[in-house]
């Protein structure tokens, strides 16, 4: 037999997310934290792999939630939560990506708590090569070319290109995300293909 | 096919986006064409370089200061007072009526009439009254009068006797029952239908109009509308009867890829509806977008909290086939 902290564990994982952005449309801080929890691993994670900053990416989820907090009573619901949230975060991503092409030459840097700026491709370990530090090498410089190359890119490709193929949602989707239309959610993804594989031909 | 659209659509295989039919099309082009065959296995290789700088796992600790932070802020910002809230809610009212005249013009209808009806009740009354010493002297006149229009009695509202009195008041309603033959497609069927829907309060009369509708939209009969789409979401999540709710989410299946609305209808089906005969159709309903991040994050919360031994198995098995969305 379940206890009753498991069943309501469960009650709580089932409380239909409806139910949550109503109560938070009516002022509940414990509905909208909810859904916070929800979506901020989500959120974190595409800006984070979008801009390679830990910094930028904690920035855009403050900025998003925030904003979703002010603005929550404006939802009605003609999309899901998902679609909304993500809409905020998008746009604030494509700033950043803007802002940042302006200034930026292909540094991939974090800057840690302390605020040291690390390479944030150090990082980024792969158990199949743990064991063979050249391989690591030639990974890490790979993944330094991969990031360039998709910093050549213009903002809006770069995020149908990370929401495609990185994040796995479908052009659809990311047409309503980014206030446009499949087709040319589509059009714009091919066209990211093609620069890149332009831009990686050597490595091939 | 000529290359320029087999390039395009090789992205879109590529990315699981393109339709069966074209993909075979696409894999004659392919066995034909030597350059396009090439254009396909570069973009393979694209695709496996990209994963050189992969999507990682969060540290715990940058999320917990990055909670900490947004927790901090939004502490800071004061709390919406009952008025804000209050203008906020008319401003969305108002929104809402903006962007669904036929509300409006339904609200005014309905208006219109319940004026009309208390109007008529209310004079009924009035003349029931008056009309009490003519039908006491003309008693036995209309006693072997029978009532002309029995058939049509709908229901008896109310019945007084006068004190002292053999006299009677009874106030009935009418009303005309009426006929309609037509086509499914016919839009004052498919109306009816509708309205049957919702309204009926026999499930039997519920059950044949979902089951009407929902074969229509199987059979891809013009349920491009959403008015059809919209009762059958409103049976799935409302209607009291399992059969009818079944029904309804059967009919609602060639849509769950390209409406979003009908995904969510049928994501609240599987998180909670009370018959688990439903939430396992809804799983396999499912199958088209179950890579969608929120069909993987209610599958995964079925996984583990549904009651059904057997629905958690096959949620798992559905969150192990799909792809892992990083």
């Amino acid at each position: 037999m379940d206890g009753p902290d498991r069943a309501q564990e469960r009650l709580q994982a089932r409380a239909p997310e409806t139910e949550l952005i109503r109560e938070a449309q009516a002022g509940s801080r414990a509905a909208f934290d909810a859904l916070v929890r929800q979506y901020e691993q989500q959120v974190l994670r595409l800006a984070l792999h979008l801009t390679g900053s830990e910094h930028d990416a904690e920035d855009i989820y403050q900025e998003a939630f925030l904003k979703a907090f002010r603005y929550i009573g404006n939802f009605r619901f003609e999309c899901s939560f998902y679609t909304w949230i993500y809409r905020i975060v998008t746009n604030l991503c494509l700033d950043q990506l803007r802002r940042k092409k302006t200034r930026r030459e292909d540094q991939a840097v974090v800057v840690d708590q302390s605020g040291d700026e690390i390479d944030v491709l150090s990082s980024v370990s792969d158990n199949r090569s743990f064991s063979n530090p050249g391989k690591e090498l030639d990974r890490k410089v790979l993944g330094e070319r991969i990031q360039a190359a998709l910093s050549k890119l213009t903002p809006r490709e770069r995020m149908v290109f990370e929401l495609k193929h990185y994040q796995g949602l479908r052009l659809r989707t990311i047409g309503e995300m980014l206030n446009t239309t499949e087709e040319t959610a589509k059009n714009t993804l091919f066209r990211a293909t093609k620069k890149l594989r332009t831009q990686l031909a050597g490595l091939r | 096919m000529n290359c320029e659209l087999a390039h395009e659509r090789i992205v879109l295989a590529a990315y699981g986006e393109l339709p069966d039919e074209q993909v075979h099309e696409l894999d004659r082009h392919l066995a034909a064409c030597t350059d396009c065959s090439q254009e396909r296995e570069q973009l393979l290789a694209l695709k496996t370089l990209a994963t050189a700088y992969p999507v990682t796992e969060l540290d715990p600790n940058f999320v917990a200061r990055s909670r900490m932070r947004l927790e901090e802020a939004l502490d800071a910002i004061p709390p919406k007072r009952w008025y804000e809230r209050m203008g906020q809610r008319i401003l969305n009212n108002f929104a809402s009526l903006q962007a669904a005249p036929v509300a409006a013009v339904l609200l005014l209808i309905v208006g219109g009439g319940a004026g009309t009806l208390g109007g008529y009740e209310y004079a009924a009354a009035r003349s029931a009254h008056t009309a009490a010493g003519i039908a006491a002297l003309a008693q036995a006149k209309a006693d072997a009068q029978p009532i002309e229009s029995a058939p049509e009695i709908a229901n008896i509202s109310s019945i007084e006797r006068e004190p002292n009195s053999e006299i009677v008041h009874v106030t009935y309603n009418t009303v005309t029952p009426q006929h309609i033959q037509g086509s499914l497609d016919d839009p004052s069927i498919r109306q009816l239908l509708m309205l049957a829907s919702e309204n009926a309060s026999s499930a039997g009369v519920r059950d044949d109009s979902v089951g009407l509708l929902a074969a229509e939209c199987r059979a891809g009969h013009g349920c491009q509308g959403e008015g059809i789409r919209d009762a059958l979401m409103q049976a799935l999540r409302y209607d009291k009867s399992v059969a009818v709710r079944e029904k309804a989410l059967e009919g609602l299946q060639p849509y769950v890829a390209e409406d979003m609305r009908v995904r969510d209808a049928v994501l609240e089906a599987l998180l909670n509806d009370s018959d688990a005969r439903i939430r396992t159709t809804a799983i396999s309903i499912l199958e088209p977008v179950e890579a969608d991040t929120s069909v993987r994050q209610v599958l995964s919360t079925v996984a583990n909290s549904d009651h059904n031994p057997h629905i958690r198995t096959v949620s798992r098995q559905v969150l192990s086939r799909a792809p892992e969305i990083q």
